[in-house]
């Protein structure tokens, strides 16, 4: 074995400490006496020593601990050892390994050139509150609009701390899953997307409405309603992901798309079989704006009715079906 | 609205036979009109009661599988051969569902009940005759008398199977502008006599018992409808299932397009709501009501004019057709801008009228069609809503939604509801309707 090796405190497949040994003997235990400590209650405070032999040999040598040495592979307890690279022994809960400095490492993982890290609109603190302004004015401007009655002072409040609440939470969650996965929370960039992807739920109906209202779409918008939300949904997944995972762009976004694509056909699936379960509800387009938003014409009465046949048609059919 | 009840026959008293009844003489003796007044006589209600008891029975609908009635009404005799007189009403599981139901009678005194057919129907008078296979010893007449207002009448029947009964009350003339003819009873009417006779102190059919509104307000189906189905009854035909479900579609049909002549033959009146012009009282047979609820903390006003013939034709316990009622509601507001006024206009527009009562083996889901319409230089926002009948091709059910779109802060909604109408003849009344509306300033 080479002059000089390393003792390495594993974890799992990581190591969690390293020393480097290059004047024996050393001693290793618990006590602070010892060249190297080891903070296992199971382990001895005077463990076990290692020592260069008159022949250059390292040799490890248990030197009377309470629970024991052992050899890894094969299982063997021991109370002398010569020390090869990469030999592994367990004290205590530890596991140890030796390495000369000779040991070969694998060879450097080839990657693609590293760009300048482009600054993202979404980590600069302005964005954020810019995104938080933004969906707090919507959310109270949509509780001020639909509230016809007296005004309602507590409705308007929570119109505001719903919001709120519902951002912090959010940005909360994802914060932790790039903190586990990328070991930086990133708060601040998770909490503006979420800001971002609320203020768009919270746009996405009365645009709808004013296009359906404005332009006299009398088909259910229900299909433009929900591809709009499914496109913000996979935005927000997109750059969520995009702090969490390392994974590239491309892959990224492949794996959006499965995500909310199934999604999307999960949660259409019922119409889509052509389950419609009976109903006496009348469906058509209720939203009225101010008559001032009308793009449209209006048609003659007799169209009116005329187009009526159709829907006399497709009643007709219902009726047939068994 | 009316709860439908068992009845019991009422006989009446006694007048000159005005027409020649198809039927054989009455088991009672007919006796001459009375000179005194019907009151003034106090008819011995037990010697009638023991004279007429066994020409009423009770009907029992029979659920196949479980083998037992699901319901019960009354019927009476009305002929040698063993017809009676019943409601539709008692008997219509039989005529909807008859692969599921059948009928039977219990007779005077116990015994075992005795199958009966179903003849013939009168959904829209809601009559049916019924028939026993054995002929009947006594049988009531039906002639056609009306009797004067405050004589004395006895209905007949099985209340809440308590057993046949005889109960006093006072006649009280024909319901005033009723889109379905019907008599006014004032004595108790229970559920269980529907389908019994109402009578004279002398035993005469004046009507058969069909609804209460409760507080002894009952309602008779006039004699004179039971006669002529009876009539029709008698002449041999066929009594299939098919043909049953036949000639309550032709009885539909015929009321629909005797309901849509009525009201395309009156001019639309134009009622005054705001400063704009809607449809007011179109027929005699439409019971308006309006109201503005007064609450001086909200920022607008909402006035309710509605109209409903408030009357029904029963084909099922859960389908019911042959109804006209229309809403507006004339929403206005000084305070509201115009998007929070759209808020509440659309809240409004968004509220459906009651629906008619039908279940998925009755009718289909609704589809709608809606767009922008000019209505004689008003725009609306219109949405016409079919419904097709199951059983029954060629009628629908028809919703008309329109809001008028011609002010920021003020308009009329309003919807109309034609149940059982062919699409025609529901466009053609619609579409007068729609005209109706109009704004004058």
């Amino acid at each position: 074995m080479d002059e000089v090796i390393f003792l390495e405190v594993l974890e799992g497949d990581g190591v969690q400490a390293r020393h480097r040994l290059d004047r024996f003997p050393v001693s290793v235990g618990r006590g602070y006496g010892n060249d190297v400590i080891l903070d296992d209650p199971k382990v001895s405070s005077e463990h076990l020593r290692i020592e260069r032999r008159e022949d250059g040999a390292l040799v490890l040598r248990d030197v009377g601990s309470q629970n024991g040495t052992y050899r890894m592979d094969p299982w063997t307890q021991l109370a002398e050892l010569e020390l090869a690279s990469d030999t592994r022994v367990s004290v205590g809960d530890t596991v140890l390994r030796f390495r000369a400095r000779s040991h070969p490492v694998e060879k450097t993982l080839v990657a693609a050139p590293p760009s300048a890290p482009r600054p993202r609109v979404f980590e600069q603190p302005r964005t954020f509150s810019l995104a938080l302004q933004a969906l707090l004015a919507a959310s109270l401007l949509e509780g001020y609009l639909a509230n016809y009655g007296r005004t309602d002072w507590g409705e308007l409040t929570v119109a505001l701390v719903v919001p709120l609440g519902i951002t912090f939470l959010w940005a909360g969650g994802w914060s932790m899953a790039s903190r586990i996965a990328r070991r930086q929370f990133h708060f601040r960039t998770h909490a503006t997307v979420a800001a971002l992807v609320l203020l768009g739920a919270v746009v996405i109906q009365p645009l709808l409405t004013l296009v359906g209202f404005s332009l006299g779409v009398s088909a259910n918008l229900a299909w433009a309603h929900h591809l709009a939300f499914l496109g913000l949904m996979a935005w927000g997944l997109f750059w969520h992901l995009r702090y969490v995972t390392r994974w590239e762009s491309a892959r990224l976004v492949r794996v959006i798309a499965v995500v909310t694509l199934s999604f999307g056909a999960l949660s259409r699936a019922d119409a889509w079989l052509g389950n419609e379960s009976f109903s006496t509800e009348l469906a058509f387009r209720r939203a009225l704006l101010p008559p001032a938003l009308r793009l449209v014409g209006t048609e003659p009465v007799d169209d009116f009715f005329a187009e009526t046949l159709k829907v006399q048609e497709q009643v007709d059919a219902l009726a047939r079906e068994p | 609205m009316f709860a439908f009840i068992l009845a019991a026959v009422l006989t009446q008293a006694p007048v000159a036979p005005a027409e020649p009844s198809p039927l054989p003489t009455p088991a009672a003796p007919e006796t001459p009109p009375s000179a005194v007044p019907l009151g003034a006589l106090p008819p011995a209600t037990h010697e009638l009661f023991q004279r007429l008891e066994g020409q009423v029975a009770q009907v029992r609908i029979i659920e196949r599988r479980s083998g037992t009635r699901s319901s019960i009404g009354s019927a009476f005799f009305v002929s040698a051969a063993g017809h009676a007189m019943t409601n539709y009403h008692v008997i219509s599981d039989v005529v909807i569902h008859p692969e599921d139901y059948k009928a039977e009678l219990v007779l005077k005194g116990g015994g075992e009940p005795v199958p009966v057919k179903l003849v013939d129907v009168d959904v829209v008078h809601d009559l049916a005759v019924i028939q026993t296979a054995t002929p009947a010893e006594h049988f009531f007449d039906l002639d056609d008398r009306e009797p004067p207002q405050g004589a004395r009448l006895f209905a007949m029947g099985n209340p809440r199977d308590l057993g046949t009964t005889i109960v006093e009350g006072t006649y009280n003339g024909f319901i005033r502008d009723a889109l379905y003819e019907r008599l006014h009873f004032s004595g108790a009417i229970n559920p269980g006599m529907s389908g019994g006779p109402t009578l004279t102190g002398e035993g005469r059919v004046v009507g058969v018992n069909v609804a209460t509104m409760g507080n002894q307000v009952g309602f008779l189906v006039p004699v004179k409808h039971a006669r002529e189905l009876l009539t029709r009854a008698l002449e041999a035909k066929d009594s299939g299932t098919q043909a049953l479900l036949d000639t309550v579609r032709a009885q539909l049909l015929d009321n629909q397009q005797r309901v849509t002549e009525r009201l395309m033959g009156e001019p639309v009146p134009q009622q005054a709501l705001g400063s704009y012009r809607v449809p007011g009282r179109w027929s005699a047979f439409l019971k308006c009501w309006g109201d503005t609820p007064h609450d001086p903390e909200v920022p607008y006003t909402v006035t309710n004019y509605q109209c409903s013939s408030e009357e029904d034709i029963f084909v099922s316990s859960r389908h019911r057709t042959g109804v006209v009622s229309f809403l507006h509601q004339h929403a206005t507001s000084q305070k509201l801008g115009a998007l929070r006024f759209s808020s509440l206009y659309t809240a409004l527009f968004s509220q459906d009228p009651d629906p008619v009562e039908a279940t998925r083996q009755d009718v289909t889901n609704y589809r709608c069609q809606s767009e922008f319409v000019d209505v004689a230089g008003l725009p609306v926002r219109a949405a016409l809503c079919l419904r097709a009948y199951k059983k029954f091709p060629g009628l629908y059910d028809l919703v008309l939604r329109a809001a008028t779109l011609n002010a920021s802060t003020s308009g009329v909604d309003t919807s109309l509801t034609l149940a059982g109408f062919t699409a025609d003849n529901g466009r053609k009344l619609a579409r007068r309707y729609l005209e109706g509306l109009s704004w004058t300033k």
